[in-house]
């Protein structure tokens, strides 16, 4: 199984608590207007990275990790598969989505993504409600829902 | 008849009758009647005949002064004397130049050498101009010849060069248990032993203020709060003792009451003895957070050193379990949370965990909600930093945990990274012992001088032989500074001498400090490590596994060298990883105009602080503590870790904990975390935006804090170009 990767963070603490390794999946189609990276709505950029190879970064840094993008939902099953890998060895996983939980929940085969995952920043970016003093957020009406 | 001459810088040299031939021939040539052979040979004779066996340059010129104005050529004289003029005038022109760039409060890199200093001050001048006349003198009479050469040839630097003809020695960790409880003399006042934490606390800063002015680096008190918790007791039983008069009861069996810990309460719903009790602890908690309050604002405001800086001050504690200790450690902690005036980040005194297993980390250790505290007030104000008890170098056999000095066996630091703990001459503590002098050795250099060999072994087995030259010079050079230190008289340093340093008590004031002095540490310093072994092998210690074995290789030679030192000259020599601020810029300048730019070498402005990993580097920082951490058992003479955090650390106190979890997974010993502050003087709003210059909320200018060589300053308009260029090119580890 393999995820298209943009980019990865080592180390970073603005994704969630602690220190985090935050994967950046590639391809989103909410085209929030003010998104702070629109080049990651592309889904052929970045590469296609194996779980295996995925989890040998995550296991070298040790922190939990936080999965974002792009919207990481648009790829479900490899995130399932990640989160599932990166919970066996005791790490935690967050996800960044532009689904809304009401619509997450309705959606069965996004649930079965989130099953091993702790939390999910979730919502589509506003930007008329963009506060940089936001937890984790970008704007005031993105949640943090832990699962 | 003049035998030997003294010339000007002390060099004793035999007569040459030609020298003054040569200049009366000058000065003739520049008259209108031109020379007189004879009349020159005649002068020449005279002097030569009638000088005393042995006489200075000046003399001699004088002389000639005579002699001319004695002859029939006064136009000869008066031309000799105008040459001597100039020549006078030319010599002391370099320090004109010096003297103006003072006077005129010019921002550079003489009145900016170190970033705590306020040289614009009229006190701040005073002692630059000081300094900057005390350095020739340092190298004409103090030097000597070889050592002179290689600090002139830029590979080696002597920290606190100015101070050198004061014999003063470096820092000092106060036993403030001899001050609080005997009191002290200092400047025209007598205290007396302290009664109460007020007292207590002011005693503390006074310490400090006086110690620093009779040293030239900082002061540090090792246990603040075993120091200090006597006297919350003492201010309980004050408050007590109010009671009783209030109410004409005994409460005398109140005073050792039992107090499992010292936190506010409200009095709704208590009655009788229990409301008295809980009052007395709302007081004396109330009296603590104030004494703290006072203490740290002291440290920000009263200067030292002729009015032109703070006292470079810091403090460790974090293990002393008993109530009151802990009380001590939390209104510390909280109001350091608070900040100064208008809730501005202090800049002093540093702050420092000591972190213990079993004492003061793990979660089912009973000064566990402290460490979160903690960690809650670095996220939001730098300190304190963390200091791990537990790294293999930092342990002493002797603690016990039931022994009520048992911070005299735990490590201490100087929050800049100074850490003094083994001791070949008495008991292995940080207490009442500091540094004595330590230089630092540019490898950087001694790296670029071998990179033109092709062959890889012989390059790095020249580097060696180098490296093995300027440490025995460095040796030596530290224990000629020693030699000339311990004449120095007691009552040259009037506190440090008479309580503070280990021995000292013994001393008459008018004894010399030989027979105490070897208590302190020489420190034998290094910068660049980064960038030698880019000169050696291309690569750096953080990108290379292969650069990261040499580096330790280099690194652990300096330990073992550093070993044979303190056998050959009998001192206690240590590795230290140098906070390089005046040297960061100093070395590479110098470098560049030897060598040219070298790429990853000399094409920045600054060397890479001692063993870090470059701060312009990319990595994690799990693998910056992997990296770091082998040289910090190396380097016993101090070392820091240092994490540059992305984002708002006071959103994410975890990544703070998690910091403290890497040094004491990887066995670090001292850390810190580095981020950015944002501080509205205007309406107290706070972030951590590195690009923001301006309050959203209100639009007035940040103060934004940043730490340099371990100290934080609200501005960097003090800092060095060196420094500025690093500071420039810092990225998050991530």
């Amino acid at each position: 199984m393999t995820l298209r990767v943009l980019d990865i963070m080592r180390g970073t603490t603005v994704d969630g608590p602690g220190f985090r390794t935050s994967i950046y999946v590639a391809g989103c189609r909410h085209r929030c207007p003010g998104c702070h990276n629109p080049h990651s709505w592309d889904f052929e950029a970045g590469q296609e990275m194996s779980i295996d190879e995925l989890m040998e970064i995550v296991a070298e840094e040790d922190f939990d990790v936080t999965l974002s993008g792009g919207d990481p939902l648009y790829q479900p099953e490899a995130v399932a598969g990640l989160a599932a890998r990166v919970r066996s060895i005791g790490h935690s996983v967050w996800v960044y989505t532009g689904f809304t939980w009401e619509q997450i929940q309705q959606t069965p085969r996004l649930m079965g993504a989130l099953k091993d995952v702790e939390a999910i920043v979730e919502g589509p970016f506003v930007e008329s409600l963009k506060d940089p003093d936001l937890l984790f957020r970008g704007s005031s009406n993105q949640r943090i829902i832990y699962l | 008849m003049i035998q030997t001459v003294v010339k000007r810088d002390g060099r004793v040299v035999g007569y040459n009758e030609e020298k003054i031939k040569a200049a009366i021939r000058k000065a003739m040539l520049c008259t209108d009647t031109g020379e007189d052979e004879a009349l020159i040979q005649k002068i020449t004779d005279r002097i030569g005949m009638t000088g005393n066996a042995r006489m200075t340059v000046e003399e001699i010129q004088d002389k000639v002064e005579i002699e001319l104005m004695k002859s029939a050529r006064k136009d000869v004289a008066k031309r000799y004397i105008a040459y001597r003029d100039q020549r006078n005038i030319a010599r002391r022109a370099k320090t004109r130049d010096i003297f103006l760039e003072i006077i005129e409060a010019k921002n550079n890199d003489v009145t900016r050498e170190n970033a705590n200093m306020n040289t614009d001050s009229p006190a701040g001048m005073m002692m630059k101009f000081a300094s900057e006349t005390t350095k020739p003198f340092v190298d004409d009479y103090l030097l000597t010849a070889a050592v002179k050469q290689a600090v002139k040839n830029n590979y080696l630097h002597i920290h606190d060069k100015d101070y050198y003809p004061t014999k003063s020695l470096t820092c000092v960790q106060h036993p403030l248990d001899r001050i609080l409880e005997h009191g002290f003399v200092a400047g025209h006042g007598e205290s007396r032993p302290a009664k109460r934490i007020e007292t207590a606390s002011v005693i503390a800063c006074i310490s400090l203020e006086t110690a620093q002015n009779e040293m030239h680096g900082g002061q540090a008190i090792p246990a603040f709060d075993f120091y200090l918790a006597p006297f919350v007791r003492k201010s309980f039983v004050e408050e007590i003792k109010n009671l009783e008069q209030l109410t004409s009861q005994d409460l005398h069996h109140l005073y050792d009451a039992e107090l499992k810990d010292y936190i506010r309460k409200d009095l709704d719903g208590l009655e009788g003895e229990e409301r008295m009790l809980q009052h007395a602890i709302n007081k004396t908690v109330g009296r603590v957070h104030q004494s703290m309050e006072a203490f740290i604002h002291n440290m920000n405001t009263i200067h030292s050193r002729g009015g032109n800086q703070v006292v470079f001050s810091s403090i460790n504690y974090g293990t002393d379990t008993s109530a009151e200790g802990r009380c001590v450690i939390r209104e510390i902690l909280l109001s350091t949370y608070e900040g100064v005036g208008n809730g501005a980040t202090a800049i002093f005194p540093i702050q420092i965990w000591k972190k213990k297993r079993g004492v003061s980390y793990l979660p089912e250790d009973p000064n566990y909600d402290l460490y979160e505290l903690a960690c809650k007030v670095t996220a939001r104000r730098f300190f304190p930093n963390f200091l791990n008890l537990d790294a293999t170098f930092n342990r002493s056999e002797d603690w016990k945990a039931d022994d009520p000095k048992r911070y005299e066996h735990e490590v201490a630091t100087m929050g800049c990274r100074t850490r003094v703990f083994e001791n070949r001459y008495g008991a292995k503590t940080s207490v009442g012992r500091g540094n004595i002098s330590f230089s630092t050795i540019n490898i950087v250099r001694l790296a670029i001088e071998v990179s033109n060999i092709k062959d890889k072994e012989e390059r790095i087995t020249r580097f060696f032989e180098k490296l093995d030259d300027i440490l025995d010079l460095t040796a030596r050079q530290l224990n000629e500074r020693f030699n000339f230190q311990k004449t120095a008289l007691a009552k040259q340093f009037p506190l440090v001498m008479s309580v503070l340093w280990n021995g000292s008590d013994k001393l008459d004031r008018n004894d010399t400090i030989e027979s105490v002095i070897n208590q302190g540490t020489l420190g034998i310093g290094f910068i660049g490590l980064a960038e030698c072994l880019i000169a050696l092998v291309g690569k750096h210690h953080g990108e290379s596994d292969e650069a990261q074995q040499l580096g330790l290789k280099i690194v652990s030679h300096m330990r073992s060298r550093a070993n044979e030192y303190c056998e050959q000259y009998g001192h206690n020599y240590s590795v230290l990883a140098t906070p390089a601020e005046g040297l960061s810029g100093k070395f590479t300048k110098k470098d560049r105009q030897t060598f040219g730019v070298i790429p990853g070498v000399t094409d920045k402005d600054y060397y890479t602080n001692s063993n870090h990993v470059p701060v312009y580097y990319h990595c994690s920082p799990r693998h910056k503590a992997k990296i770091e951490a082998p040289y910090h058992e190396l380097t016993r003479g101090g070392h820091i870790f240092y994490v540059e955090i992305d984002g708002d650390a006071t959103h994410n106190e975890k990544s703070i904990m998690q910091i403290v979890d890497m040094m004491d997974q990887y066995n670090l010993g001292y850390g810190s975390v580095n981020h950015n502050r944002n501080h509205c003087p205007n309406c107290g709003y706070e972030n951590a935006d590195k690009n923001a210059e301006h309050c959203p909320k209100c639009g007035a200018k940040f103060e934004t804090i940043q730490r340099i060589t371990g100290y934080l300053v609200g501005t960097t308009d003090r800092w060095n170009s060196g420094k500025l260029a690093e500071l420039h090119d810092r990225i998050v580890h991530k």
